[in-house]
């Protein structure tokens, strides 16, 4: 499994950059993933608002929550969600937020 | 002449063309107990010009991308199989009609694509041997299917002429690998020319019928679906 | 004699992982234990079965393209695995296909059953071989048929992938990422397990986004209703990831004044089936919607952007679910260049100033039959549309087809090998590609991002719905 390697941190991520141990996530390791697989500088409060709700639907579902989901609890609009993450809320919010990849063709 | 020769350039040939054609029906009967499903869908275009335009593609070599980046391939495909249909002609020519032989001419122009096809064998063997991507499928039928036609056309050269009084042997070589391939070609790769038909047939029926050919059809297409739908 | 030496070999040494497969047999789940998701067996005479099903399967147009195979080598240039890595010979059509040839020849061909070394004819011995043609036949090829239309002879290769596909996804001896797709589709009945209540929530806000954008309380986005001149059918990604498209649909549909509904199930015309050859997972996603459409005396069938979808519902499903085709089945491009042609909608095609090319998918143009009908539409909705170079029938596969996106053991060689296709998109110098495909979109997207090419990927829906001029 390839590794990203950033300042003194070393992520271990699979072949398409998510995490390859969901349990090491953390927020700097969020950080980390913004930066190298989103093109992200910083992670605002509004980037942390999406991130978390995915979190937490994760840990109580077990899979990845629908964009309209994200979208009702944070109250942004869709196309916000893409300003937000230019890969989309399943490349690259549930990326960020330490999800394996969400099954299927995409 | 002997009457080793010429039992060799008939009795031989039928027998072993008899061979061969009994084989061809096995083999014909053995690809048609495949199932074939049938095609429950409105069709896009039209299965039988697809089937056409499929056969045809051996003449048209612009409309492959591999043989419009390849153009010697397949001029030196062209000529390769030139070489095969004159050898085949001559096989039949030399004991049932031996007097179009007599005209130097005919006889020249024979030799001549023969000879030429002889050369492109030695180019494909070559070929077979230098290039790692067609070395790496190559099967000892491949190569003994390609050195044998070498052979083949190299006795065809000499053969043509038909000089039975001054030497036999080239005639003798030349009939004899003949009767060999007809025996041996339904057992090897040179069986390929049986199910070429079917594989263009094949290929044609389906991307005809869905319209994926023949190419720069399209434009008739349009107005046919908005007919059908 | 100069021979030339090959590289190494590029065909993934990626082992069998079977998590999800053992997960889905300990909880019993409906498609395994009624045996429509076959599941890996350790200890099972797999390699017998292979045989087994290959004779069992084999059709007269497959025993054709195994027989007619001359090794001629004019399919390698056709295949951007092949032309992304020219010194390693195992990413040819041919060597791909003579791994099924090579058993089908021991197996069933008298002289490789007589003489097997003759030919370099050989079957599997155990499942570290089935393994390997895993492998081979999932991770070394798209499926995208270019090599067929460049084949002297014929041979199908692309199919001949697909069936030897099917044969291991019987055994279970395939990619997890196939897996999990599958078992979704069939448990669920959409390839991403979205619930009827996800579907329906948002098939409501995107009805609540168009009234907002068109401020019109009348659109609908209409679910079951019957008697309906058109039958939309989507892919999951459209509700789980992206429902924009959705919208699109929705407002050019008012606008059009169509007589439209979605189906409450049927509604996914995306097929997993046709990537990892299972025609009874085809028969039954495909069946879906046609009994949907059956159900509801929908006039016809109009199917979402998507390539791998068009051709499963267009196409192959109907082959596959033994049904004969009744209502016309259509691409909602056709729909939509339709509602150009008979002035149902109008376009202001200065809104789509950015150059535009169009990516043709492999399903759609070369499998299918769609080259100049989005086109029709682009010219009329877009200033500037340029092609790429091949276009139409002779494009290259966006290199995440087949399936490949699902499969994350084989992104590094389908990324790398997609240099061809970044060259070809960075020559036409436009700042987008539209491509009627959700798979290319993200192919696209994924070629885009690794190889840092200025342009963004857009679906005709898009553009069309950026042009659309509101009613009069």
């Amino acid at each position: 499994m390839p590794f990203i390697e950033h300042d003194d941190s070393k992520i271990e991520v699979n072949e398409e950059g998510f995490l390859a141990h969901p349990e090491e996530w953390t927020e700097d390791v969020a950080r980390i993933l913004a930066k190298v697989e989103e093109g992200l500088d910083e992670l605002t409060p509004e980037h942390w608002v999406v991130v978390n709700y995915i979190r937490d639907y994760y840990r109580e579902k077990g899979l990845a929550p629908m964009v309209r989901k994200m979208c009702q609890a944070s109250g942004f609009a869709l196309m916000r969600i893409y300003d937000l993450f230019p890969s989309g809320p399943a490349k690259g919010a549930c990326k960020v937020a330490g999800l394996p990849k969400p099954d299927g063709c995409v | 002449m002997s009457p080793l020769l010429k039992v060799l350039e008939n009795e031989v040939q039928v027998a072993a063309l008899l061979f061969m054609a009994a084989v061809y029906a096995l083999r014909l009967v053995w690809i048609f107990r495949f199932r074939l499903p049938k095609a429950r869908t409105f069709p896009a275009g039209s299965a039988a010009r697809g089937i056409a335009y499929s056969l045809m593609n051996v003449a048209m070599p612009w409309a492959m991308e591999s043989t419009r980046k390849k153009p010697g391939f397949y001029v030196q495909f062209v000529i390769f199989h030139l070489g095969v249909a004159a050898a085949i002609s001559a096989t039949l020519i030399i004991p049932y009609r031996p007097a179009l032989f007599e005209n130097e001419v005919l006889v020249r122009v024979f030799q001549a694509v023969i000879a030429a096809a002889f050369l492109m064998g030695l180019l494909r063997l070559y070929r077979r041997l230098a290039n790692p991507v067609v070395r790496l499928v190559s099967s000892a039928d491949d190569y003994l299917s390609l050195v044998l036609m070498i052979l083949f056309f190299a006795a065809g050269v000499m053969a043509v002429p038909n000089d039975y009084r001054r030497a036999e042997w080239p005639l003798v070589l030349f009939f004899g690998l003949t009767a060999f391939f007809l025996v041996y070609v339904p057992f090897s790769k040179i069986g390929h020319y049986l199910y070429y038909p079917f594989a263009r047939i094949f290929l044609g029926r389906a991307l005809g019928r869905r319209g994926a050919l023949p190419a720069g059809s399209i434009r008739g297409r349009g107005a046919e679906r908005e007919a059908g739908r | 004699m100069r021979r030339r030496k090959p590289g190494p070999s590029g065909i993934v040494a990626a082992p069998l992982e079977t998590k999800s497969q053992d997960n889905a047999r300990r909880d019993n789940i409906a498609s395994v234990a009624q045996g429509r998701l076959k599941t890996y067996e350790t200890g099972a005479p797999n390699a017998r079965r292979f045989l087994d099903l290959l004779s069992r399967r084999i059709t007269r147009s497959l025993a054709v393209s195994l027989t007619a195979c001359v090794h001629c080598g004019m399919c390698a240039e056709s295949c951007h695995y092949f032309l992304a890595r020219p010194d390693d010979p195992t990413m040819t059509p041919v060597y791909k296909a003579d791994q099924i040839r090579r058993v089908f020849k021991r197996h069933l061909d008298w002289t490789g059953r007589v003489v097997p070394w003759w030919v370099k004819a050989s079957a599997p011995e155990n499942d570290e071989d089935l393994n390997r043609l895993k492998n081979v036949v999932f991770g070394a090829c798209s499926a995208c048929r270019r090599c067929t239309l460049n084949c002297p002879m014929g041979v199908d290769t692309a199919l001949l992938v697909r069936f030897t596909r099917g044969l291991l996804t019987e055994l279970g001896i395939v990619p997890e990422g196939v897996f999990n797709v599958s078992r979704d589709q069939w448990e669920t009945g959409n390839q991403m397990a979205v619930s009827e209540a996800d579907y329906l929530e948002t098939l409501e806000w995107m009805r609540d986004e168009v009234r907002a954008e068109l401020a019109d309380p009348t659109v609908e986005i209409p679910v079951d209703r019957p008697d309906c001149d058109v039958l939309y059918t989507i892919n999951p990604r459209e509700i789980k990831f992206d429902p924009r498209s959705i919208a699109h649909a929705a407002k050019i549909f008012h606008v059009a004044g169509e007589k439209w509904t979605l189906p409450k199930w049927g509604w996914d015309q995306t097929n997993f089936g046709l990537f990892s050859g299972d025609d009874r997972l085809g028969a039954f996603v495909a069946g879906n919607v046609y009994e949907a459409a059956a159900r509801l005396r929908a006039g016809r069938i109009v199917i979402s952007e998507c390539g791998h979808g068009y051709r499963s519902t267009r196409w192959e499903g109907y082959d596959w679910a033994s049904r004969d085709q009744t209502a016309p089945t259509e691409s909602v491009v056709v729909t939509l260049g339709r509602y150009l042609a008979e002035g149902r909608i109008r376009v202001d095609a200065s809104r789509n100033p950015v150059p535009v090319t169009f990516h043709d998918s492999c399903n759609i143009a070369r499998s299918g039959d769609l080259v100049e009908e989005p086109r029709r539409v682009l010219r009329q909705v877009c200033l500037d549309f340029r092609e790429m170079t091949p276009n139409g029938r002779e494009n290259f596969c966006c290199t995440g087809g087949g399936g490949l996106l699902s499969m994350a053991e084989y992104r590094p060689l389908r990324l790398e090998v997609a240099r061809i296709k970044a060259d070809q998109l960075r020559a036409t110098g436009a700042g987008q590609v539209c491509t009627m495909c959700h798979n290319c979109v993200d192919g696209l997207a994924d070629v885009i991002r690794h190889y840092k090419i200025d342009m963004k990927v857009v679906q005709v829906l898009d553009l069309v719905s950026r042009a659309l001029m509101a009613p009069r």
